[in-house]
């Protein structure tokens, strides 16, 4: 498999490359055989064979989505196929749901969007493989109302796989109905949580679950729900149809398969990226992003997704996978990266991300409640330069004992990245004191 | 044009002013003219060397003037590290411009119950509104009606206009004027107290309503006072330097340059009303202009910026009559009033050389080819040299078929001569086509809403009413027309600021698109001023120490 040698010059390459024109022999997902928004056009491409392969023996696809390392790529990093033997486990009682996660909110990341508009049909195909192998009666696509065209193209491509052959196969294999719904999320960001889309699917507003139980147990109306991301989803067929190690060996050093990052902000050519797993973030900016924009030196990069902390340029060469990212104290998340260049307010940055953080708390739990609104009110007074010193002092107090006090991971989040601004850049937000 | 003076040998202003005041016929032109040829060899907008064809933005690969299309390619003035300590303000509806179509749309917001701030690059009413003579078009008169107001407004625009836009123009003519007299406005009035009309140029009845020969003023006067009579919060000294926009790439608010301490203030707003006007103040191909100091395009460039279609930057209004001597005053505008009251146009030769009330384009070329082909009257300028040529505006001749006419319908302008020691109704004055309008600008709907949701752009601002050419007196109906509508309409469909993200991401696009066409990005833009402006501001920010990135301020 050959890869990108590293770069070696930082200075912007100034072509008239459409942002995703990188090597087509790296791409699973986005590359033009998988494109279709017809399902004859996809069964003339990569489609069909994952599913065919799957209907005749779906013993050894666990096992081999084990081997090929999938890990959910939504945000968490938890190996795909663990989850999916939960579930499997599982008995349908009475039914049991497979929510592909579509809600795709968080800041800066726009690749789920962009598979579902471009490539329904892989999604659904990588669905139908997962409910197959897992005896998934009902399968939820839960897709953010914002997408308009995300939700056309899945609605028009759900409804020629309900009268395609391999269909009536799957429900034969079952031995029950199967169901496929396109529903629109609530919108929220919380709602993209697992537990929260569960409330969500239920009808309910999406306020996230306490867990345990865990939703491979007792998810939507308490039968065993299985939960995965897009991106998860459609690398599935691509699997089933070359092999683990052909998907192993697509990843840079331990990593396994490709990952469609999304980049964003000052830099000159942003789009949606397909790199193997694993790429160093330096080759995805000054590569394939194009460089700086206007050779402005890079101050810091954001990472999407829950739990994220600022990237500085010593991080420049880290390899873009989970545990990796993680190493540095950060976290690769939905592999979306907002880069900031010198001549950018990081207090400013830091005050839109809290500002949204506090405008998406569900106000289930008090201290996130209140605690991403108080945040988000000292951010603004010092980014507006009407903040004393003692302002500064409760908003790092207020980082040190808010974690850990709310259900899922959205205060945490807020702090996390107040936390590490304060860390690399607590000159600048003294600055801004009166 | 003072080069091709001398190349033509036209006739000196004495001798022309002799040879004038010597003849008392001036029979009325036998020539049949090819409109359309005269056009193409002398308007100004024909000149193919000055146009060229934009290369980023929405409109990439239309025709554009050339110093249009060098400020709409350009670099911003502010970086995000700017708006760090930055003051936020937020309020439901922002208008950025104090003429006549920023009041109106202000006016009707504000009573219609949403918080409205009022941005002004000067001061409220410094405006081209204020300058504006002739009058307001509105089919008022017996016989008249909106249609065939619609039919010379589309006729005139070279069948250019939108259609739909030209249909809400004419019909709200007559309620735009009744609302104006309720405001309190002037009109002039005959014995019974009737409204008086008379034709403008290209129009087929008596359309324009007017006060004296500074209805603009009038307007102005009463618009003013209703503002500060509202809850309408003015800034004055504030001129906008971008707009924001929100995560969805909708207007959500602007980015104020405040020019009494050289400090940005953020506005975020529901929704942003573009009322800033034109561009004469750059000066297109070199002509005087007759618009206000700050007529500078600076809307055309925030609007296009945030991905709001334009159209018609190749178009503009040369009025036929702005002054070309005495030199102190040119550009300045004599208004289509005196022609539309009879007064005739003369070359050098004594010769009418066109119909006095043709549509203005057509004039103002034939203005120009008299000049260029030697029939044109050199003013001298103060040191003795020559300077610009123009042709006679016959006010004697008028004043003798009328008696009195000019002290009592056009006292602005008696005044205007008296001042330089020309007494108009004895000496006529030398008049040469003066940059007036732009008629193109942000593509708008009925209620003035742009392509991006949350931006509404009124009056001169906006292209697509008057098509490749205006009439007289539509433009005051315009703004006061699609002003009122904006602003209701805006205060209706408030739209959701955002919650993620108020920013100004959109420049990055812009820096980006110039980047990878290699374009250069050494002008800033909007302009803000004339680049010969030396004002207040510039002191401000030296006394204050701060240089480079006040609004302005690095000329």
């Amino acid at each position: 498999m050959s890869h990108q040698p590293p770069i070696k010059s930082h200075q912007p390459i100034k072509s008239h490359q459409p942002a995703k024109s990188h090597q087509p022999i790296n791409q699973v997902l986005l590359h033009p055989d998988s494109q279709a928004t017809d399902i004859d056009q996809w069964f003339a491409g990569n489609g069909g064979t994952g599913i065919k392969k799957a209907l005749a023996d779906t013993s050894e696809i666990i096992s081999l989505v084990c081997d090929a390392g999938l890990r959910g790529l939504g945000g968490g990093g938890f190996p795909t196929c663990k989850k999916w033997q939960f579930v499997a486990a599982q008995k349908a009682a009475p039914d049991k749901y497979l929510i592909c996660n579509g809600n795709e909110d968080e800041p800066g990341t726009f690749k789920d969007a962009y598979l579902l508009a471009h490539s329904p049909h892989q999604v659904i195909e990588g669905a139908l493989i997962a409910a197959l192998v897992n005896q998934i009666n009902k399968i939820v696509f839960y897709i953010n109302p914002e997408q308009k065209t995300s939700l056309e193209n899945m609605r028009h491509a759900v409804k020629q796989w309900e009268i395609c052959d391999y269909f009536t196969e799957i429900e034969a294999q079952l031995a029950r109905p199967l169901s496929i719904c396109v529903m629109e999320s609530s919108g929220h960001y919380i709602g993209g949580e697992e537990t929260a889309a569960i409330e969500s699917v239920e009808g309910n507003f999406p306020f996230p679950r306490g867990k345990p139980p865990y939703p491979a147990i007792s998810g939507v109306h308490g039968c065993p729900t299985l939960i995965n991301n897009v991106e998860t989803l459609a690398n599935v067929s691509h699997i089933v149809r070359k092999g683990a190690k052909w998907f192993q060996e697509l990843g840079l050093g331990n990593s396994t398969g490709t990952k469609l990052y999304c980049l964003s902000g000052d830099v000159l050519k942003p789009g949606v990226f397909e790199l193997p797993m694993g790429t160093p973030l330096t080759e995805l900016i000054y590569t394939h992003g194009g460089g700086m924009l206007q050779d402005k030196k890079l101050k810091a990069v954001f990472t999407g997704g829950v739990s994220s902390s600022i990237l500085t340029p010593k991080d420049i060469d880290v390899p873009l996978d989970f545990d990796s990212v993680k190493e540095r104290g950060s976290s690769l998340g939905t592999g979306a990266m907002i880069v900031v260049s010198e001549g950018t307010g990081i207090v400013k940055r830091v005050t839109e991300y809290v500002n949204f953080y506090a405008h998406s708390s569900c106000g289930q739990c008090p201290p996130c409640k209140t605690g991403t609104f108080y945040i988000s009110q000292l951010l603004n007074k010092i980014d507006t330069g009407q903040a004393s010193f003692a302002d500064l002092e409760s908003l790092i107090n207020l980082c040190k004992f808010l974690p850990g006090s709310g259900r899922c991971h959205l205060l945490d989040g807020a702090v996390i990245i107040v936390d590490s601004s304060l860390h690399h850049f607590l000159d600048e937000y003294k600055s801004s004191l009166v | 044009m003072s080069e091709k003076s001398a190349m033509s040998g036209s006739i000196s202003y004495q001798q022309a002013l002799d040879a004038y005041l010597n003849k008392d016929d001036f029979p009325a032109t036998e020539l049949s003219i090819d409109e359309s040829l005269l056009l193409e060899k002398f308007h100004p907008d024909h000149r193919q060397e000055t146009i060229t064809n934009l290369q980023v933005g929405p409109n990439k690969g239309d025709r554009c003037h050339k110093q249009v299309a060098k400020i709409l390619q350009a670099d911003s003035r502010i970086d995000a590290t700017d708006l760090a300590g930055a003051r936020i303000k937020e309020t439901d509806i922002l208008v950025i411009g104090g003429g006549g179509a920023g009041c109106a749309a202000a006016l009707m917001a504000a009573e219609s119950g949403a918080k409205v701030i009022l941005a002004t690059k000067l001061r409220l009413g410094d405006s081209n509104t204020v300058m504006a003579e002739g009058g307001i078009q509105a089919s008022i008169e017996k016989g008249d009606t909106p249609q065939s107001h619609y039919d010379d407004t589309y006729k005139a625009g070279h069948k250019k206009g939108i259609k739909d836009l030209i249909k809400q123009l004419v019909m709200d003519g007559p309620e735009t004027i009744r609302w104006l007299i309720q405001q309190g406005m002037q009109f002039d009035l005959n014995k019974y107290g009737d409204l008086l009309t008379r034709k403008a140029g290209g129009t087929s009845a008596n359309r324009v309503v007017y006060f004296r020969d500074y209805t603009g003023l009038e307007m102005i006067r009463v618009l003013r006072e209703a503002v500060a009579n509202s809850s309408v919060d003015v800034w004055d000294y504030s001129p906008a330097v971008e707009l924001l926009s929100n995560e969805s790439g909708h207007c959500a608010g602007a980015i104020i340059s405040s020019l009494h301490d050289c400090s940005f203030i953020q506005i975020k707003a529901r929704s942003v009303i573009i009322a800033t006007g034109g561009i004469g103040r750059v000066h297109l191909n070199q002509f005087p202009t007759s618009n206000h100091f700050g007529a500078t395009g600076d809307g055309l460039v925030l609007a296009y910026r945030l991905g709001a279609r334009l159209r018609d930057l190749d178009s503009f209004q040369y009025h036929p009559t702005g002054v070309a001597y005495p030199q102190h005053l040119t550009g300045t505008l004599i208004t289509e009033g005196v022609r539309s009251s009879g007064a005739y146009m003369i070359n050098a030769l004594g010769e009418r050389f066109v119909d006095e009330l043709k549509p203005r384009d057509i004039v103002a070329a034939a203005i120009i080819r008299e000049c260029e082909q030697g029939r044109g009257v050199v003013g001298n300028s103060a040191d003795g040299n020559e300077g610009l040529q123009g042709v006679w505006l016959d006010t004697p001749g008028l004043e003798a078929r009328n008696p009195g006419l000019l002290n009592q319908r056009f006292p602005k302008l008696v005044q205007l001569g008296l001042r330089s020691d020309i007494d108009i109704t004895k000496t006529p004055m030398l008049v040469y086509p003066t940059l007036h309008y732009q008629n193109g600008g942000v593509v708008i709907d009925e209620n003035g809403l742009s392509d991006i949701p949350g931006l509404y752009c009124v009056g001169e601002v906006s292209g697509g009413i008057h098509g490749r050419n205006r009439l007289m007196g539509n433009a005051l109906l315009d703004i006061i027309s699609f002003g009122r509508r904006a602003g209701l309409r805006a205060v209706k469909k408030s739209q959701n600021r955002g919650h993620k993200k108020i920013s100004i991401d959109h420049i990055s696009n812009l820096r980006r698109e110039l980047t990878l066409n290699n374009m250069p990005m050494n002008t800033k833009s909007p302009l803000l001023f004339p680049d010969y402006a030396r004002y207040e501001a510039i002191i401000s920010c030296e006394k204050r120490g701060s240089s480079s990135h006040c609004g302005g301020c690095d000329i």
